[in-house]
């Protein structure tokens, strides 16, 4: 059997962004191999939604739990699920949760683990995977050593593969056998919800990140309205988040997400390496800063040297202004 | 109460890195640091000492023996012992390696929190805290931005797409923290001279009864190329703010990023 798994994350009833687009890479690595797509769904509405992921292009769906439980609690079956399959490849997504399973998958089976990838490919019948490393400074690709067990763990950046867009089907639904787990006992003891409005930035096309030249969290507000013009979000470097100007959640690097919009529009930020590997994939990177000697310059496609203040207005004027609005 | 903090030795994040002939990291061609991501955890762990919850922090590392200074530097920082697993059967380990042979450390050193950094720099699958824990067989609190601790029990505060969870679960644990917890101390002088006398405990593989022979890597990198090189970027410069404005929104609608 030479199926790909692929973990398929819920949330409020749907699935997210990275199963629609990991249901993709799992349904084109499992036809090179001659196999099919399964999904392995946890999170809250994953048994209801589970045939529903037919459409995205899983042809199975193994629910592993629906609780709104923390993520690494559906490890141990999980774990049995994927020791029953023997899939060639399981996909994670490159998120804390996705990380979170794939890494206790790999601990628990002994399994070769490669990631985030940036892209994945089949070459006979063995699984290689490119991916940026040092933090960008190479590009290396890997693959299971030839004594390596027969499934790999692959984490794959956000932004891989694309959602399929008017799929139809329905997929085979199946529940993963009850399964003992040290990871059982994480429990979510408290929740609080800061701002039901931040966007998800791993799923945005146009993004427009501030950074510590923006000054303040009304500096934000410029960059809000040019985000708004260009049908865009905001996003922050991380200076801009440890200073309260937005929440941790819109941080773009290392420690924040990796994103891959067709626009990154950078304001005011200097563009450390830690930045850096947070956006490097966006297809055209625009930059706004004072500081003609910016490191951002260099990974900039189009580097603009002036006050963001007077400019990221009159930008936002402009746009509208050809939308004719 | 004891926290074991592993940190890793990486090259600093300035230094030029290059691999060598068989794909392997050159480790010994970069200036070495111990990972940025690490000091957190030895902040966060140092700090839960001096609140009286902890009473000893050792520092675990696996590296080549010049991975010594990773523990040097980070007793200069605090803390009351490192013990370093070095063994020529470990070079070239990948994510599974690594995390048996820290499984079979930690389990030697008996800890309550086996905390870690969120990543590593030079390698960023963040994988081996998950997999620790799941060798060890104890819960996994990754991704923390503040870890507290009560006397069964840990806590992490950890980010959700719309604000953040309290995970707990009872110990011991395999915790890592993000760069949200606080920033790191610097070294003082008299931390730098203690820790330079300081007596570093030293594995090798068969010291924590593993055989060399099952510890071969699970992966093989089979090509390492820097990335292509970017064209320089298209300028604009010593024009005003409203010049400025139009030639970007050109460039945009050029490439049809604007309607």
């Amino acid at each position: 059997m030479a199926d790909v798994a692929f973990l398929a994350e819920f949330a409020d009833g749907h699935p997210t962004r990275s199963a629609l687009e990991l249901a993709v890479g799992a349904a084109e690595l499992a036809a090179a191999v001659g196999g099919t797509a399964v999904g392995l769904a946890y999170g809250p509405g994953a048994a209801d939604g589970a045939a529903g992921l037919g459409a995205a292009g899983a042809a199975r769906v193994i629910v592993l739990g629906d609780a709104a439980e923390p993520a690494v609690t559906s490890a141990g079956p999980l774990v049995e699920a994927v020791r029953a399959e023997g899939p060639v490849a399981v996909l994670a997504p490159a998120t804390p949760n996705g990380r979170d399973l794939a890494a206790v998958l790999v601990g628990s089976l002994g399994l070769p683990a490669f990631g985030p990838v940036r892209a994945v490919h089949m070459e006979g019948g063995a699984i290689r995977c490119e991916m940026s490393t040092l933090q960008g400074a190479m590009i290396t690709a890997s693959q299971p050593a030839p004594s390596a067990p027969a499934t790999s763990v692959v984490l794959v950046s956000a932004g891989t593969y694309s959602p399929r867009e008017g799929g139809s089907g329905t997929a085979t639904v199946s529940r993963a056998p009850a399964a003992d787990s040290p990871q059982a006992k994480v429990r979510i003891v408290e929740t609080a919800t800061e701002s039901a409005a931040i966007a998800a930035l791993e799923e945005a096309e146009i993004i427009v990140a501030g950074g510590r030249g923006v000054g303040s969290e009304a500096g934000f507000e410029a960059l809000n309205q040019l985000a708004a013009a260009l049908g865009g979000v905001v996003g922050a470097s991380r200076a801009a988040a440890d200073a309260g100007w937005v929440p941790y959640q819109l941080q773009i690097g290392q420690t924040g997400k990796v994103v891959k919009p067709a626009l990154y529009l950078a304001v005011g930020i200097s563009g450390a390496i830690q930045h850096r590997v947070g956006m490097q994939a966006a297809e055209h990177v625009v930059a706004i800063n004072r500081d003609p000697d910016a490191p951002i310059g260099e990974f900039a496609d189009l580097f603009v040297v002036g006050d963001l203040f007077e400019i990221v207005p009159r930008l936002t004027a402009e746009i509208e202004r050809r939308k004719g609005t | 109460m004891k926290i074991v903090v592993c940190v890793k030795q990486v090259p600093a994040t300035t230094a030029e890195k290059r691999y060598s002939a068989d794909l392997r990291l050159d480790r010994t061609a970069a200036e070495a640091v111990i990972n940025p991501l690490d000091e957190y955890a030895i902040e966060q762990a140092l700090r839960l000492k001096e609140g009286g919850v902890v009473d000893e922090v050792v520092y675990l590392s696996m590296g080549p023996e010049s991975a010594a200074e990773a523990l040097r530097r980070s007793l200069a920082m605090g803390g009351d012992g490192g013990v370093l697993v070095t063994d020529s059967a470990l070079a070239g380990a990948d994510e599974w390696v690594t995390a048996r042979v820290l499984a079979a450390a930690l389990d030697k050193l008996g800890p309550d929190v086996s905390l870690m950094g969120m990543s590593s720099d030079d390698a960023k699958g963040s994988l081996v805290p998950g997999a620790v824990a799941a060798i060890r067989e104890v819960p996994l609190l990754a991704y923390g931005a503040e870890l507290t601790l009560t006397d069964d029990a840990a806590r992490i505060r950890r980010l959700n797409p719309t604000g953040f969870d309290i995970l707990e679960a009872p110990l011991p644990v395999v915790a890592t923290v993000t760069d949200q917890v606080g920033e790191p101390r610097y070294a003082s002088l008299k931390g730098i001279m203690a820790a330079r006398r300081q007596e570093l405990t030293t594995w090798s593989v068969a010291d924590l009864g593993l055989d060399p022979a099952d510890l071969a890597p699970l992966t093989q990198v089979v090509a390492a190329d820097p990335p292509p090189a970017k064209a320089p970027p298209q300028v604009i410069s010593g024009v005003g703010p409203d010049e400025a404005a139009t030639r970007i929104a050109d460039w945009l609608a050029q490439r049809k990023l604007i309607a």
